[in-house]
């Protein structure tokens, strides 16, 4: 009887409370999970659109509905890129990673129609030092891409001038130097990408 | 007398019992997250909520937990707070969600929760143990505010985002990279021992 009433105790009962402990707890999470999943995905598509959106060089009201709106009414998809028509030309946008100082980058490169001169650059996501290497997602930074052609070279922050200088970050410089070699690879994948080159 | 013992649960882990200042916990978070005021309030919102509910859902279920696997029950019950702040931040504030990166799952394996669960949580009931939590979320919370105002500040001339000073102040680079946290903290700690603390065990 004793005997029992401690096997219970101590192998049986442990067993079914840690059991259900975790029933209710993975109830809770998967419940609150699938509750915001469509938020959660729709955050995540609308960041992919302003990224987009950005690189191609498009204004829109920075909102869900603002970027939904521009977005569906400028872009079309294509096989691996995104390409955009309008008074200014065909755009073609590609997606492109690559190494940075301490994680991936991954951005969207816009082009014009030549495929060499970029219309801009936005961040999809970075993992650089903040308030060091993470301000290459600072508009100041991706905005003077616009209009340039790679191969990049890299000046000091503030002074860049001829059409292929970009300021570097002051205190990131491993970081700028990761960053200018994602760009300029950029007309080659966007060569591949669209033209299958 | 059981309103004091209230009092003094909520007074301790703000002053001379602080998990920050006094006990050496949750130094991890300490130094990755204050280098800007918007995260470190979002941290510490999240280590508030993260403590004050396990702290409470432990002590409901404290005499019931086998003492061979409560710290695995404390570990899941402390996972699941983790992931819902989680999950909500992903869902309403996705922009927040990603600057935090790996630092809210982190929260997990912060010192603080299992420790109060642990020290004080597993005697005690569920109200007076949830105003544990509570008091030591906010022990932690000021004390990483007040690093993340002057890192921010030293270090990039702004408060919460907005420049504060002039374009004369030149940004200590420093103070936002990973060594700023141990010099704030460090310089922090040593200020208040030598001065309230030592005053207070004096009287």
């Amino acid at each position: 009887m004793s005997v029992q009433k401690t096997f219970y105790k101590d192998r049986i009962y442990p067993l079914l409370f840690m059991f259900l402990i975790t029933f209710f707890c993975i109830l809770l999470t998967a419940g609150i999970h699938l509750a915001t999943q469509d938020r959660a995905n729709a955050n995540e598509l609308s960041f992919t659109r302003k990224a987009v959106l950005d690189a191609a060089g498009i204004t829109y009201v920075n909102t869900t509905a603002g970027i939904e709106e521009a977005y569906l009414k400028r872009v079309e998809e294509a096989d691996g890129y995104f390409t955009t028509s309008g008074s200014d030309g065909k755009r073609f946008i590609i997606p492109l990673e690559g190494p940075g100082l301490w994680g991936t980058i991954s951005i969207m490169v816009g082009f014009e129609e030549d495929l060499q001169t970029f219309t801009g650059v936005a961040i999809v996501s970075q993992n650089e030092t903040p308030g060091l290497g993470a301000r290459i997602e600072e508009p100041w930074f991706t905005d003077q891409f616009r209009g340039k052609r790679p191969p990049f070279t890299l000046v000091e922050e503030g002074t860049a001038t001829a059409s292929n200088e970009v300021d570097a970050i002051t205190g990131a410089t491993r970081t700028s130097e990761y960053f200018r070699n994602l760009a300029n690879q950029a007309a080659d994948a966007a060569k591949r990408i669209v033209r299958g080159e | 007398m059981a309103k004091n013992k209230v009092r003094k649960t909520f007074l301790e882990p703000l002053g001379k019992n602080n998990p920050v200042f006094v006990q050496i916990l949750g130094i991890c978070s300490t130094l990755a997250v204050t280098n800007k005021l918007q995260n470190t309030m979002v941290m510490t919102l999240g280590v508030l909520f993260t403590t004050a509910l396990s702290s409470w859902t432990i002590s409901l279920m404290r005499n019931h937990i086998p003492s061979r696997i409560r710290m695995m029950v404390e570990t899941m019950v402390i996972a699941t707070f983790v992931i819902i702040v989680d999950i909500v931040l992903k869902a309403f504030y996705p922009e927040m969600w990603k600057q935090l990166g790996p630092y809210v799952g982190l929260i997990i394996t912060n010192c603080i929760v299992m420790g109060r669960v642990e020290a004080f949580a597993l005697q005690n009931k569920p109200m007076l143990s949830l105003v544990d939590g509570l008091a030591s979320g906010l022990g932690y919370a000021y004390v990483l505010l007040a690093i993340a105002f002057v890192r921010e500040l030293l270090g990039t001339g702004s408060l919460w985002g907005y420049r504060i000073l002039g374009s004369w102040w030149t940004n200590w680079s420093i103070m936002i990279m990973p060594p700023g946290g141990f010099f704030v903290l460090a310089i922090l700690i040593w200020i208040i021992r030598e001065t309230i603390m030592k005053e207070a065990s004096h009287a």
